[in-house]
């Protein structure tokens, strides 16, 4: 090898440094691509451990460095993204609740061509997981799983009182009043809680009524529909619940069923997860059935979750490589789902009738369930106002204020007052 | 021949590098700023950058990542139209002005009690210092448990001694006790900050003043109110000034115990501003709403610190 003077090596390492600096791009060889991906802490842990195991494997197969970090997924989940927003600086992909591409749509790529390869080989996806993720006609997240709300019960006690598994609403009222007689009352938070809109948007919705109009501009709140809505909360409150519901949070319906309280709640499988995992005396009789019905037929909310890119992400195309592996590639996919023990549920057409709800006897109900799955607000865009009225719990403060002695005509006067200056906004 | 001092040739070298950074530093108009600059710099960034940002956002319609616009004051005039923001602004005032006077009464008692000669002493002055020690957020999380309505050992304990009728109050449902749990957890919290401070004026009130007011036959409820009173006001106008603006911001206890439930009965301007700024992206809004009392905090300081200065000087 002819050697090499030492003005012949200065002047070929500064040319080459000048000309990386000038580029920005280090030169192939130097080039380990990496992505990193924040999500947040799945309600069902062996989610979060399967998830490790298949980036591993991502790595080894792609050659990609995948970096997982996780998050607590109410509270500092939002401030976390708020502040990788406005620093453009942080992860490259992040794993958005519900409708979280609508209020990050500016600063997130366009996954259309992703999400045609998984529709292509999985089937559409649902209709919760279109409503959150697809943005003004463009894909600005992938839709990734689901958790449903079902209806979780104590199926020892309803048996014991000879009681009627529900099918409606109504049908729960006739229960739930034979429920509280026997110290087991039915547990649907009326608080300012997400759980708390997760119910009372499709008894809502059953009912025929809406918040905010399809155009997204026209408040209808002020409806029959919503007269009905508040009165079988009135006497649902007033004879099937106690007062505590006011002062429920997110987890509250769980523990109440999990201790042995409650004897009906509106939640995901993760109540009966918890208590079969944890061994509790409540799991052997808790058991579930769809959700309800209403005169306007059978409407279904629930958390669908996807992955979106930040645009200020300089590893784009490493990050859908990432999303094509986790959620394309169908053994891996199944493999994922699987570990989610029924919580995390698959979110395209084709794929509904999962193996993983044969896993446990009691997950057996859910087959069949997500004929109307919504996002909240529906049928609204949900767009940064009717986000808004959505985080001012503007529902089930309706609802409180109705049941705790204001009538139900200034109750839905307030909520529609409420309303029509956030969207004159 | 007399030579004067002046006029010896002393021989001078040019003085090094370090040498002419002493010299350079001798001087008082040099030295003052370089000092005081790390200070200034601190301040600057972390509060003075901080604060400006926040003021363009309260006067622009600033939204998460989108690009924003100057609208004056618009933000603050909307604000008032809306009536989650009015009864948070009301619930700012109740709970702050009940919180205050508890802290200050109690923090008084608790002061004059560890001021007496106890059995292990320190032990116990250490001991109440506890709830300002451990993180807020963690032991709101012990309150919640002690409120929540299925585990709630408050009524456990009440129904077990007769007094409460069960199944107990809904201490986290119904809007008045809420308030009163949320005030409770913030007077818990902030006594022993009113305690600590006011022991430490207790201790600087020289011991003559109760002699000489003994010999002249002055009883002890005379002693507090002629002697003790008076001569905390300072430490009393300095912690009250904090508390104020301390407790105007409170945000831990209020987010875990109600999330400024039930109806928003307990929103505070930083729980709201939270939800609006952060939850639903209005970074604009978010930022009018925690900047609301701003002048008016502003001029409680200005009236405080006026005190103090009187008292002092």
């Amino acid at each position: 090898m002819e050697p090499v003077s030492r003005r012949r090596f200065v002047v070929g390492t500064t040319a080459g440094l000048a000309g990386i600096l000038a580029a920005r791009v280090p030169p192939a060889r130097g080039q380990q691509r990496e992505v990193s991906y924040l999500c947040w802490n799945n309600f069902a842990p062996a989610s979060d451990k399967k998830l490790a195991e298949i980036g591993l494997r991502f790595t080894k197969d792609t050659g990609i460095k995948l970096k997982i970090d996780h998050i607590s997924h109410m509270g500092p989940q939002q401030a976390k993204y708020a502040s990788e927003v406005q620093t453009q600086a942080g992860h490259d992909m992040v794993e958005m609740r519900m409708h979280f591409p609508w209020l990050y749509e500016p600063q997130l790529v366009d996954v259309g061509d992703v999400v045609a390869e998984l529709e292509k080989k999985h089937g559409k996806a649902i209709t919760s997981a279109y409503e959150g993720a697809h943005v003004k006609g463009v894909w600005r997240a992938v839709p990734q799983y689901h958790g449903m709300f079902v209806a979780t019960y104590r199926e020892d006690l309803f048996k014991k009182a000879s009681l009627k598994v529900p099918d409606t609403w109504e049908d729960l009222y006739v229960a739930g009043k034979e429920l509280k007689k026997m110290g087991n009352p039915v547990g649907i938070p009326i608080s300012q809680n997400y759980d708390s809109i997760s119910t009372a948007s499709p008894i809502l919705w059953s009912f025929g009524g809406m918040e905010v109009d399809k155009d997204g501009k026209t408040v209808r709140i002020n409806s029959p529909a919503t007269v009905q809505t508040i009165e079988w909360y009135q006497k649902v409150y007033r004879d099937c619940m106690e007062p505590e519901v006011l002062s429920w949070s997110d987890s509250s319906n769980n523990e109440s069923i999990q201790q042995g309280k409650a004897g009906w709640i509106h939640n995901p499988v993760s109540a009966y997860i918890v208590a079969r995992n944890r061994k509790l005396v409540s799991a052997d009789g808790i058991n579930h059935h769809r959700s309800l019905a209403g005169p306007q037929g059978r409407h279904e909310t629930d958390v669908p979750r996807s992955i979106g890119i930040w645009k200020f992400s300089k590893n784009i195309e490493p990050a859908k490589e990432w999303i094509r592996y986790l959620i394309g590639k169908t053994d891996v996919y199944n493999e994922y789902i699987m570990s989610g023990d029924a919580f995390n549920l698959p979110v395209y057409a084709n794929l509904q009738d999962h193996p993983v709800l044969k896993t446990d006897p009691k997950y057996a109900a859910l087959k069949g369930e997500g004929v109307q799955y919504h996002t909240y607000g529906w049928p609204a865009p949900p767009s940064d106002k009717v986000q808004l009225i959505t985080n001012t719990y503007l529902l089930p403060n309706m609802i409180a204020k109705a049941v705790t002695g204001t009538s139900t005509k200034d109750a839905i006067a307030w909520a529609e007052n409420e309303m029509k200056k956030i969207l004159a906004g | 021949m007399a030579v004067r001092a002046d006029e010896l040739t002393v021989p001078r070298g040019r003085p090094g590098v370090v040498g002419q950074v002493r010299l350079w530093l001798d001087r008082e108009p040099v030295l003052g700023p370089v000092l005081v600059t790390p200070a200034l710099l601190l301040l600057v960034l972390l509060v003075a950058y901080p604060f400006v940002i926040a003021l363009y956002f309260a006067m622009s319609n600033a939204f998460i990542g989108r690009p924003s616009e100057f609208i004056g004051f618009r933000n603050f005039i909307k604000l008032w139209d809306s009536d989650v923001f009015r009864q948070t602004f009301q619930n700012a005032f109740v709970f702050t002005g009940i919180a205050l006077a508890f802290k200050i009464v109690l923090g008084i008692c608790l002061a004059l009690l560890l001021n007496e000669t106890l059995w292990f002493k320190r032990m116990i002055r250490g001991a109440v210092l506890l709830p300002w020690v451990i993180p807020t957020a963690l032991s709101t999380l012990g309150w919640w448990w002690m409120f929540n309505s299925l585990y709630s050992v408050v009524n456990w304990t009440g129904i077990a001694l007769g007094i409460m009728t069960p199944p107990g109050p809904n201490w986290l449902g119904q809007a008045y006790y809420a308030m009163a749990a949320v005030i409770t957890v913030n007077v818990w919290r902030g006594l022993p900050f009113f305690a600590i401070t006011i022991l430490a004026g207790l201790v600087a009130i020289p011991k003559e003043l109760y002699e000489a007011a003994e010999a002249d036959g002055a009883n002890a409820n005379a002693r507090f109110w002629y002697i003790t009173l008076p001569l905390l006001k300072p430490v009393l106008a300095v912690i009250t000034l904090f508390s104020t603006i301390f407790t105007f911001s409170d945000f831990n206890i209020v987010y875990v115990l109600t999330k400024g439930g039930p109806i928003n009965s307990t929103h505070l301007f930083a729980t709201l501003s939270r939800q609006i700024g952060i939850d639903t992206g209005r970074l604009g809004e978010g930022a009018a709403i925690s900047l609301y009392l701003f002048p008016l905090l502003a001029f409680v300081v200005w009236v405080q610190l006026r005190f103090v200065r009187k008292q002092v000087y």
